[in-house]
């Protein structure tokens, strides 16, 4: 049976153009609505994207400070920095020094930084700089209670909190955003295809009659449902790749405190992410199809 | 080839197309079945291709019992019939040539005996000269004739043939009619409804079957 379909591979093909042909314009305006869905759906993914990638940014950027006891000596503080490196849920350990710490303070305080000028030796002590997984905050901040040598810890944990939440609801909202439009793409797509099917209706049913089997009539329909999604795909991923490169530009020069991802990367994603919907659709829309253009 | 034993059929809208139909037909015959618009001739060919079952009754084509638990290999049956519709059901935007080709490439066979197939079947009913003109160019004659040539390029047991006379003028019918007679051989059984009775010429033919609302009323012996 295989041998047969293979032997028809250039008569499936041929059969797909000729359907595609048959209803031309019925077929070009699909093609470009395939492509405006798919475009839809990437500006979607691209939304989902960064903001999973601020969301992770701002969970990187989460971190405790601690204030040791200052006669602990280097040998100390290095020997405090490696047990703290041993507490589960610890990302990276870092001493930020008086200097570091006097001018971090500066870039905080920009033009009032004069006001630091008051004081005749730097008001700042050393600290231990430690990002923190997010999901074990508590076991982080239990962990480093127990440990000798710690006179305080700043662990701004409401903050840390709220840092927590926003990134979890960031996530949560747009995989279920990107689900419905993912699941409406599926449905307009597949319903798409099936009306191209019904215009070849009788078509379908004279070849039931002749006895050619399902599988055998099935496959032009599929490859031109794969010929439809396939080429919105392109269409859609060559658009998206343009709004992408530009959006991103201008948000970054909009929004220069947002972390977002590279532009390059983020296209990469874009279009893997639609030659699979393409190919999925492409398939699964015409099998539905198919399956729902029963015989008189 | 053909036994029908008390077969019905109603039909969803409650319509009794046929009625305790009795039938014998067997291998190498030509029959005619004629009846007026309306008496249930096709939906007797329609029982015959499975295209309906029988409501109640008994009928089997070539050893398969028709009815719906044997759908798939009614579906395989259809490939050793050869159906001519009264409305050709031809594929529009192909060639004649493709068209007939297209009625059994999907039956396991050689690509070049499809080729030879389908042009004899061409030649055969007077075609092959616009093997590759679209149907959509062709009289409506002339697609009757594809029509016909993509039923028996599949060399089939049994030929069905729907009112292949209609909108045909007394000239034209008779050649199709006795073209279609000309596919009867020993092994091939050849069934042709038709209401155009004054063209039968009972020489030619094995069996007539008149049907009228739904009921056989004559099976005469040609």
């Amino acid at each position: 049976m295989m041998k047969n379909y293979r032997a028809n591979a250039a008569y499936f093909i041929k059969e797909a153009v000729t359907i595609f042909r048959f209803n031309l314009f019925s077929n070009i305006l699909s093609l470009f609505s395939i492509a405006l869905i798919f475009f839809i759906f990437a500006m979607m993914f691209s939304g989902w994207q960064i903001s999973n990638h601020a969301a992770e940014a701002l969970q990187g950027e989460a971190e405790i400070n601690v204030y040791y006891n200052q006669n602990i000596g280097t040998q100390g503080i290095f020997q405090l920095s490696e047990k703290i490196k041993g507490i589960n849920g610890i990302k990276k350990v870092r001493l930020v020094d008086e200097k570091e710490a006097y001018s971090r303070m500066e870039k905080i305080l920009g033009e009032e930084s004069s006001v630091l000028k008051i004081f005749d030796e730097n008001p700042f002590n050393p600290y231990l700089e430690i990002k923190i997984d997010l999901e074990q905050t508590d076991l982080v901040l239990n962990g480093l209670k127990v440990l000798p040598g710690i006179e305080h810890v700043r662990n701004n944990k409401e903050v840390l909190d709220r840092v927590h939440s926003i990134a979890g609801t960031i996530r949560i909202f747009g995989s279920l955003v990107l689900f419905a439009v993912g699941l409406s793409t599926l449905v307009i797509v597949s319903h798409m295809l099936r009306q191209g099917i019904e215009h070849n209706r009788e078509q379908i049913n004279t070849l039931r009659l002749l006895g050619a089997s399902e599988v055998f009539i099935g496959i032009p329909y599929l490859l031109e449902g794969l010929l439809l999604t396939m080429g919105g795909g392109i269409l859609s991923g060559l658009a998206s790749e343009w709004v992408v490169r530009k959006m991103t530009v201008q948000l970054a020069s909009v929004l220069p405190f947002m972390p977002f991802p590279q532009a390059g990367v983020l296209c990469q994603q874009i279009l893997f992410a639609l030659s699979a919907l393409s190919i999925f659709l492409g398939i699964a829309g015409s099998m539905l199809a198919l399956s729902s253009a029963k015989p008189d | 080839m053909i036994e029908a034993k008390g077969v019905a059929l109603r039909y969803p809208d409650q319509t009794l197309a046929l009625k305790n139909i009795d039938l014998e037909i067997q291998p190498g015959e030509l029959i005619f079945i004629t009846g007026p618009s309306g008496s249930g001739k096709t939906s007797l060919l329609k029982l015959f291709l499975g295209m309906e079952y029988p409501t109640s009754g008994y009928l089997e084509v070539m050893g398969q019992l028709m009815n719906p638990t044997q759908a798939k290999a009614i579906r395989k049956l259809r490939r050793r019939i050869g159906p001519v519709f009264q409305e050709f059901k031809l594929f529009p935007g192909r060639t004649v040539f493709e068209n007939v080709l297209l009625g059994h490439r999907f039956l396991h066979m050689p690509k070049t005996d499809l080729k030879e197939n389908s042009m004899n079947a061409l030649e055969k009913v007077g075609l092959a000269h616009k093997a590759f003109s679209l149907v959509e160019n062709l009289s409506w004659g002339e697609h009757q004739r594809v029509a016909i040539a993509r039923a028996v390029a599949r060399k089939p047991l049994l030929i069905l043939a729907d009112e292949p006379t209609g909108n045909l003028d007394k000239e034209n019918a008779l050649k199709i009619l006795n073209l279609l007679a000309s596919f009867k051989d020993n092994k091939t059984s050849v069934i042709i409804t038709t209401h155009a009775t004054h063209l039968l010429d009972c020489e030619k033919y094995d069996k007539l079957i008149a049907i009228h609302h739904g009921v056989l009323q004559l099976e005469r012996i040609g």
